[in-house]
């Protein structure tokens, strides 16, 4: 199809703007007209005036390069991804569905564990995986839910599937990239959105922090429960967030030293008013930093004694320590039989194909298949320690078939995937790049899902990576109504 | 408002102030060096001393000549004490509280940390001293001024004061302290130019015109210093900082054991008689103000701040 002088063809992959016959498909054509209607130029001139505003709102990211931190500004692409509204009522179906189940599943982890004695999951993938936290057994935080916030990885295949990719349950980030994605994009392209009835994103902070409010300890019911978020510090990559999410829900946000647990099991902030009681905290530090009592006596993060305080009941955290045992890439591979021994329900989003590497018919599979494969590590985040068989060098292939014999539970394996694209301006051309998909999934009382979430880009030709750390970009992700 | 937050904004105020008036002081003590015949033997060592920082000073190595001694209270970034370090200090307090102060003072404090960085090496021992330094004093006003302009009077402000104040407070004694050589060393000097002298004094706390003004014409030693001690409308003299400190104790919640250190502070603030007090008098009485103001400081952390084991 022509968007705008420019030819722009998908090539070998399912497009998420235009079909097999290059034209439009339905719910973004008007998108893609509008895009049709103006010259490189103007292209360049919009990209322009959207870095300028990120730069102008401060909108950053944080890396490290040799032991220094720099601020960079955040990537965002000028062209939406667009998505019908009938398919994401049916992705947000599902992603409701998953996460219901994997806190079920997780409650039961920790405590009858009925679904290890009826042998759905094999006992030693939980016994085994360094994200099963032994203190939390016994504890049933409040609605039974661990992982309050969850964001999945949805990718789209060649034949057009949405898959699920990962479950992200620890500390999963990018919600306010989302969130100024959506506000520098209104502001660079007004006109746009009066043409289209693109789903609102903005309400997260308010359903993030009614969401906190719910799983407060009971205590504090009544009155309005004191809301933190717990942040590593400046130097994290992800401060930037951090303090956009506490800035816009009107919390605080404080560091370890911030946060003292008294003898009475209570968790206080220090302010200049004294000590102040506080019920829920929003961790944004991995489960082992957060409580050098129970987990690293190193930390320096964290606050000594909130695992006693937790376990007590006195005080919420979210997401619960230990919720990232259901984000192990092996448990992963079970969330379908999860789903179905939960809910008696079928997966309503499927998950890729996956090969356990500790099963050794499976690992015969892998070695032998390894140049067509990508092998993933059980418990990396951010796309490090990954093997993608086609892209990698003989060396490499060997390199790995030495780690998956040596420590087979620890990795999986799945095809590599024909990740779909969407067009992106690179220079002055409209080329295809491949996306992935992070929503957002909240649960307390009740569940809420984000409309779309944050869309990444892999922003080098032929690229599956998409991690902002390694070169990727992002895009505004439209949900889009039908047109009456 | 978090005490480490409290904490931190309370030590940009200091921090920036005392970078001000670390180039105040050595400006003024530049200046009088070069009013002072070399036989009366008064030499750089004494400002280390006026700045508390003698043991610090002999632990660095550097040497006790003016480049040595400049280098360690301009540049030297292994200490505490020099100017360098209070930018640095500054400059990180601010980073660690952009989301309560404005995003300029950050801006503005990180330039400047970056170019006294380059500059203020080689102002330890050339001829571009006196302009880096006045540079540096006019950055760091910039900075107060964007703070003190833009930042609404809430907790954070009052820290950002109550810092801002104590640190004058004390820096403004020093700078006393500097005068009171002045009478030591140099009784017959100050009998043949007088208020030459007394004028370069003034003038390093910016203070020449309101003393003029609002006090007399005429420049006179111990008129000068009882202005700079007790002057309440001179924004830099000692009872005018007190004041201010203690306004900014009381709009604080829980300020009360601060504004009683602040008043006992303020009790050694009394007349100075013409030629009642002789240096060595002066400079004990600035000595007693310094430890007051350091119990007044004690105060503030030991109620706002909280750390682990006033919890």
């Amino acid at each position: 199809m022509r968007l705008g002088p420019n030819t722009y063809s998908a090539g070998a992959f399912y497009d998420e703007l235009i079909d097999r016959d290059g034209a439009a498909r339905p719910h973004a054509a008007r998108l893609a007209d509008y895009f049709s209607a103006m010259q490189p130029d103007e292209l360049v001139a919009r990209q322009r005036a959207v870095d300028k505003t990120i730069v102008d709102m401060g909108i950053s990211f944080t890396i490290y390069s040799e032991g220094d931190n720099i601020d960079r500004a955040w990537p965002l692409d000028i062209i939406p991804r667009a998505m019908p509204g009938e398919e994401w009522n049916r992705i947000e179906a599902g992603l409701v569905q998953r996460v219901r189940a994997l806190n079920l599943f997780i409650d039961d982890l920790y405590n009858d564990r009925r679904i290890l004695k009826d042998k759905v999951v094999p006992a030693e993938i939980i016994d085994s995986s360094r994200n099963y936290l032994a203190p939390c057994r016994g504890v049933s935080p409040r609605h039974g839910v661990w992982a309050n916030i969850c964001g999945s990885d949805l990718v789209r295949g060649g034949d057009g599937t949405v898959y699920v990719l990962e479950d992200n349950l620890r500390v999963p980030s990018g919600v306010s990239y989302m969130l100024e994605n959506r506000n520098v994009i209104k502001r660079v392209f007004p006109s746009l959105f009066q043409d289209h009835r693109v789903r609102p994103v903005s309400e997260y902070p308010t359903s993030l922090s009614a969401m906190l409010q719910s799983i407060a300890p009971p205590h504090a019911a009544g009155d309005k429960p004191e809301i933190v978020v717990l942040t590593p510090g400046i130097y994290n990559s992800a401060y930037f967030e951090h303090s956009y999410l506490a800035r816009t829900m009107g919390a605080e946000l404080v560091e370890g030293g911030d946060l003292v647990v008294g003898d009475d099991d209570c968790a206080y902030v220090r302010s200049i008013e004294g000590l102040t009681r506080v019920d829920t905290i929003y961790r944004r530090i991995d489960d082992v930093f957060m409580d050098p009592e129970a987990f690293r006596p190193d930390s320096m993060l964290g606050v000594p004694g909130l695992m006693r305080a937790w376990r007590a009941g006195n005080v919420s955290l979210a997401n619960a320590p230990g919720s990232g045992v259901a984000d192990d890439k092996v448990v992963y591979s079970y969330v379908p039989d999860i789903i179905r021994y939960y809910l008696r329900e079928d997966a309503i989003i499927p998950n890729l194909p996956t090969w356990r590497c500790s099963d050794p018919k499976h690992l015969d599979h892998v070695l032998a298949k390894l140049p067509e494969l990508v092998v993933k590590p059980a418990n990396e985040s951010g796309g490090y320690g990954m093997l993608v068989g086609p892209h990698a060098s003989h060396r490499e292939h060997e390199l790995f078939r030495a780690l998956l014999k040596q420590d087979p539970r620890n990795y999986i394996a799945q095809p590599t995937l024909d990740l779909s694209t969407t067009p992106t301006l690179c220079g002055e051309a409209l080329e295809p790049r491949h996306v992935d998909l992070r929503p957002f999934i909240l649960q307390g009382e009740s569940v809420a899902v984000t409309a779309g979430g944050l869309t990444r880009v892999a922003m080098r030709k032929g690229s599956l990576v998409v991690n902002s750390s390694q070169g990727g970009g992002s895009k505004d992700t439209w949900i889009i109504e039908a047109q009456r | 408002m978090l005490s480490r937050a409290a904490e931190r904004v309370y030590w940009t105020g200091r921090y920036l102030e005392r970078a001000e008036n670390t180039a105040r002081l050595v400006q003024q003590y530049s200046q009088l060096l070069l009013d002072l015949p070399d036989e009366v033997g008064v030499g750089w060592p004494e400002l280390v001393r006026i700045v508390g920082a003698m043991d610090a000073f002999r632990a660095s190595g550097k040497a006790e000549t003016e480049t040595g001694i400049l280098e360690f209270l301009l540049a030297d970034t292994d200490g505490s004490t020099s100017l360098a370090y209070s930018l640095r200090m500054a400059r990180e307090n601010i980073r660690n509280t952009r989301d309560l102060l404005p995003h300029e003072a950050w801006e503005n404090v990180n330039e400047l940390y970056q170019e006294a960085r380059r500059s203020l090496g080689p102002a330890a021992s050339n001829e571009d001293r006196f302009e880096v330094l006045a540079e540096c004093i006019g950055e760091c006003q910039k900075i107060s001024g964007i703070l003190s302009g833009t930042v609404s009077h809430h907790s954070p402000y009052h820290f950002l004061s109550l810092g801002k104040a104590i640190e004058r407070a004390d820096m403004t004694s020093r700078i006393i302290e500097v005068a009171a050589a002045y009478i030591q060393y140099n009784e017959r000097l100050v009998r043949r130019y007088g208020s030459s002298l007394w004028t370069n004094v003034l003038k390093s706390v910016s203070g020449f015109q309101m003393y003029r003004q609002f006090c007399q014409p005429q420049v006179q030693g111990f008129r000068v210093i009882d202005f700079l001690v007790r002057d309440r409308a001179f924004p830099r003299s000692i009872a005018f900082c007190v004041d201010s400190a203690r306004a900014s104790a009381a709009a604080l919640p829980r300020g009360d054991r601060t504004i009683a250190a602040l008043d006992r502070a303020d009790s050694l603030l009394q007349p100075i008689a013409a030629e009642g007090l002789s240096a060595a008098q002066i400079t004990e009485l600035m000595d007693t103000v310094q430890l007051r103001l350091g119990e007044a400081h004690h105060a503030v952390a030991t109620t706002w701040f909280l750390h682990e084991g006033a919890a």
